[in-house]
Order: structure tokens, then sequence, then C-alpha cells
């Protein structure tokens, strides 16, 4: 057993901040280590050692001794904070058609109340003021029971949010085509699509119902009003961790209606079964490892955050060559140093969007004009993140998060703001 | 094209012709017709097309 990092933590019972250590074991597992003193010791496994941990998280620097002490219980973005807003997601109901087994948000729940148009109005103008040229995500519960979303997407234009993100089950947009046009309508540039896998089992287990005709239709409404896709799967050990190549070959035949493919492997948080078990978890490294193996991709393509934290993500870019076969674009780049909220941001609206229109180059070459219109239209991009729970949550990850959430006139960091004790 | 006619080498005072130039960077290669000397082989770079499609290629190679 070897300590590796000091860090913070908190008690995933009564959620107290309390010291910790990341500690890698024989086997080369890592993990969060913390005793609280009113509910015991809690351990939790953070990286399996299917990849260099020191390699993987070089970007990063520790937390300073008399730093994170308050995080994450008086949490709002404060002089500790070490990055702005890339994402700045605003609920914008409690309602869901859905209930899934897993919901960070536990949308659904009978009680809540409707947020009105006026209010999430003049929410919308607040988070454009003060984060400018932001990307809003606007999510739930599920966004698209409210009729007037594309209203809510209008002004979040108007009021000077850079990019808008819709977080979203799709079935609306599967059966009302309308809908979604009115959305493009309105200037939505993204849509979030929860996407689990390529099978109906997938969507029976883990959102109670066979949903993938109905998925594929959203996609296909989308691309046709030119809002880019971006699949969203949840992974979870047993259930779809084994789906992640064919999930990303059907990606790829998918494009360039979808953009890309964002992973998620679960958290414990919100609703959610039951508390996480050493074997349920699934770290950032195994996902890497299983898309690896499952893809046949090379792992040197796959880059840590630089926004955020190295643990909290990865992303990489791939040209689309014939039958699907993916080519790595960032192969060369160090895998260390920083990019701003505004570069990230930068970045994933250049990956995520739909590209105007614009006819092939007929070179067809290795040249500028031919090299670009692949990257605009016959590319994918594989991002994910590893969000936090009571059970893992790490105190020197949350300080560095940039995907944050407006929560009645204060910005916190998703992880904290979701943060529910351990069932 | 026209920039070829305006343009001449300040070295060896010939007019520039449009020549097929390669562009290396971060392990990708390009192929993309810029002015050139005939006689010492120097291309011109526009900026036009440094700000332009060859700073979009860079952005697209170096991540972020």
């Amino acid at each position: 057993m070897e300590v590796i990092r000091e860090t913070r933590a908190v008690c995933p019972v009564c959620l107290r901040n309390l010291p910790a250590r990341l500690v890698r074991q024989a086997d080369g597992r890592i993990e969060l280590d913390r005793t609280c003193p009113a509910h015991g010791r809690f351990r939790a496994v953070v990286w399996r050692g299917k990849l260099d941990f020191a390699q993987w998280s070089a970007g990063s620097a520790p937390l300073a001794p008399d730093a994170g002490l308050r995080c994450p219980e008086r949490c709002g973005l404060c002089a500790e904070h070490e990055t702005e807003s890339c994402c700045v997601l605003l609920e914008v109901t409690r309602r869901c058609d859905l209930h899934c087994r897993f919901c960070f948000a536990s949308g659904g729940e009978a009680g809540a109340d409707e947020p009105p148009k006026e209010k999430l109005l003049a929410e919308i103008r607040d988070i454009a003021a003060r984060c400018g040229g932001v990307l809003l995500q606007l999510s739930g519960g599920e966004p698209t029971l409210r009729d007037d979303l594309p209203e809510l997407v209008r002004a979040a234009k108007e009021a000077g949010c850079g990019y808008v993100q819709l977080n979203t089950n799709g079935l609306r947009l599967a059966r009302e085509p309308a809908y979604a046009q009115r959305l493009a309508a309105a200037g939505l540039d993204i849509v979030f699509l929860q996407f689990d896998g390529t099978r109906n089992a997938i969507y029976e287990q883990l959102r109670g119902a066979p949903l993938l005709r109905e998925k594929l239709e959203a996609v296909r409404v989308c691309a046709e009003n030119r809002i880019g896709v971006t699949l969203v799967p949840t992974v979870v050990r047993g259930v779809n961790d084994g789906d992640l190549g064919a999930l990303v070959a059907l990606a790829a035949s998918l494009a360039p209606g979808v953009r890309g493919v964002h992973f998620q492997p679960v958290s414990y948080f919100g609703r959610c079964p039951g508390p996480a078990t050493e074997k349920a978890r699934y770290t950032l490294d195994e996902l890497l490892f299983d898309l690896h193996t499952q893809a046949g991709l090379p792992l040197e393509a796959f880059l840590p955050s630089r926004c955020d934290h190295p643990l909290c993500g990865f992303h990489a870019a791939f040209l689309i060559g014939a039958h699907g076969a993916l080519q790595p674009l960032t192969t060369a780049v160090p895998p260390t140093g920083r990019s701003s909220a505004r570069e990230n941001r930068a970045y994933v609206a250049r990956r995520w969007m739909r590209a105007a229109p614009e006819e092939k180059p007929a070179t067809g070459g290795e040249d500028f004009d031919s090299f670009l219109y692949r990257v605009r239209h016959e590319s994918l991009t594989l991002s994910a993140m590893a969000f936090q729970d009571a059970g893992n949550l790490n105190v020197e990850r949350l300080h560095r998060c940039s995907l944050h959430v407006y929560d009645g006139g204060v910005i916190k960091p998703f992880c904290a703001k979701y943060l529910t004790p351990m069932p | 094209m026209s920039e070829e006619k305006k343009l001449i080498c300040g070295r060896c005072g010939v007019p520039l012709v449009m020549r097929q130039v390669r562009f290396s960077y971060m392990n990708r290669s390009f192929g993309h017709e810029v002015p050139t000397c005939p006689k010492c082989g120097k291309p011109y770079i526009s900026r036009a097309l440094a700000e332009g499609k060859m700073a979009e290629v860079e952005i697209m190679l170096e991540d972020k």
C-alpha cells in the first residue's frame, strides 16, 4: 500500500468534509480512503491500474494544505475555485416522461413545481451576463416536456449565450419533428441525447422501456434540422460496458448527424438503485481500456481533460474512413497542459455542432480543403465525464470543475450541486 | 491566377508560378498550391492562407 496523494473527500453518509488519501494497493488499484469520526472508514476505487495513473494525471496538482476545507457544503464558486464556467446547466423542469433507474437529477419525482417561464428567462439573462459566451445546457427533468422550450432557446441566444445545448431523452423530438424544427429555428446548437447502447435490452434495464427505435428517430430528426447530436450513454457494468465498441461503430455510421459520443460512467447520486459496491464502480481507465479493446482504438488517441481535472474525463477526435474505420486526429498532442474554459468551450462547440453545408472538394486527398471538409463532416469525437458522488468525491477534482449548475442565483460545480448521501 | 502574375521573387527577380507544396504539421502532411519561385523554390504564403485554412488546420490538429 502506497499513499500517492493527500486530498479531501466527504463522508458518504453525512457528507462531512474529511482529510483523505489516494492509496495505491498492491494490485495496482487506486482507492480514495478516508475516515469519518461518526461513521467510520470508507474506501472507493477510483482507478483500476489499466493505465499509468501518474502519466494520465500529470496535468494536475495537489490541493494546498489549507484548501478545500469547506467543500462542498458551502459551495458556490469561491476564490479557491480554479476554473471558470465552460458550460452552465439550468434545470427548466423537474417533470419527466421516463423514470430511469439512475438519474442524477431525480427527475419525475411527484410534487415538483414547474418553474414559470418568466423566472427562467430572468435566470438565463443572469447566466449570460455573469458568464459571457457560455455554453448553456437546458436540462431537467426532461426539458422537452415544456412547450415553451424554443422561447427559452431563443432568449438564451439573444442574451449572449454562445451555444445552447439540450439535454434530453429525445422522445418528443422523435415523436414530434415539428417541435425539433421549432428548436432549430430558435437557435438550438447541440442535442445531448441520452443514448445508452445499440440494443433494446440496455434501454429496458436502464430506462424501463425498449427505446432504441425512438432514439434513432430522434437522431434522424435532429440531422434533418441540422442540430448536432452527441450520444450520451450512462455506462453501467454488466448492462452496457460490453456494448461500447458497437456504440462507437453505430455513431460513426450516423455521422455527420451524430458528431460525438460522450460516455458517462455511472455515478451514485440522485436516484440510483443502491450503494456503489467495489465491483460496480466503473472507473475512467476501465472505460478507456474497454474503448481501446472493443473499438480497436489506440490509447494514445485519448487525451485527459485539460480544462477540468484529468481524472474527470477525456476526449479524442477521429476522422471516419472507409467502412467506418476511425483514424485518430490528435495523437501528437502532449498529454499535459491546461486549457481555459473559453478554449474548452470553443473545442466542444467545434466538435459537437453541425458545420454549415458545403460541397465536398473534388480532390479528395490530403490537402487543406479535403482535410477541413473531413473534419467538419466526416469525423467523430469520443469524450467522457466521470461524475463524482459521495463515495468517490475528491475535492482536488471538484476545484477544477468547469461544468456548473445555476441553482437559484448561485453557480455551483455539477458534482457539488447533485451530491447526495449514499443510499 | 492573378496573384501569380503580380508576385515576383525578391531574391531571384522572377515571377512566381503556382506549384503544389507539401506542408507538414503534427505528423500530418498536406498538399496545397501556392505561388512559388521557379528558380529558388521558395513558396509565398499569403496572409489569407496563413490566417485562414492553415490556421484552421492547425487548430484541428492541436486539440485545444
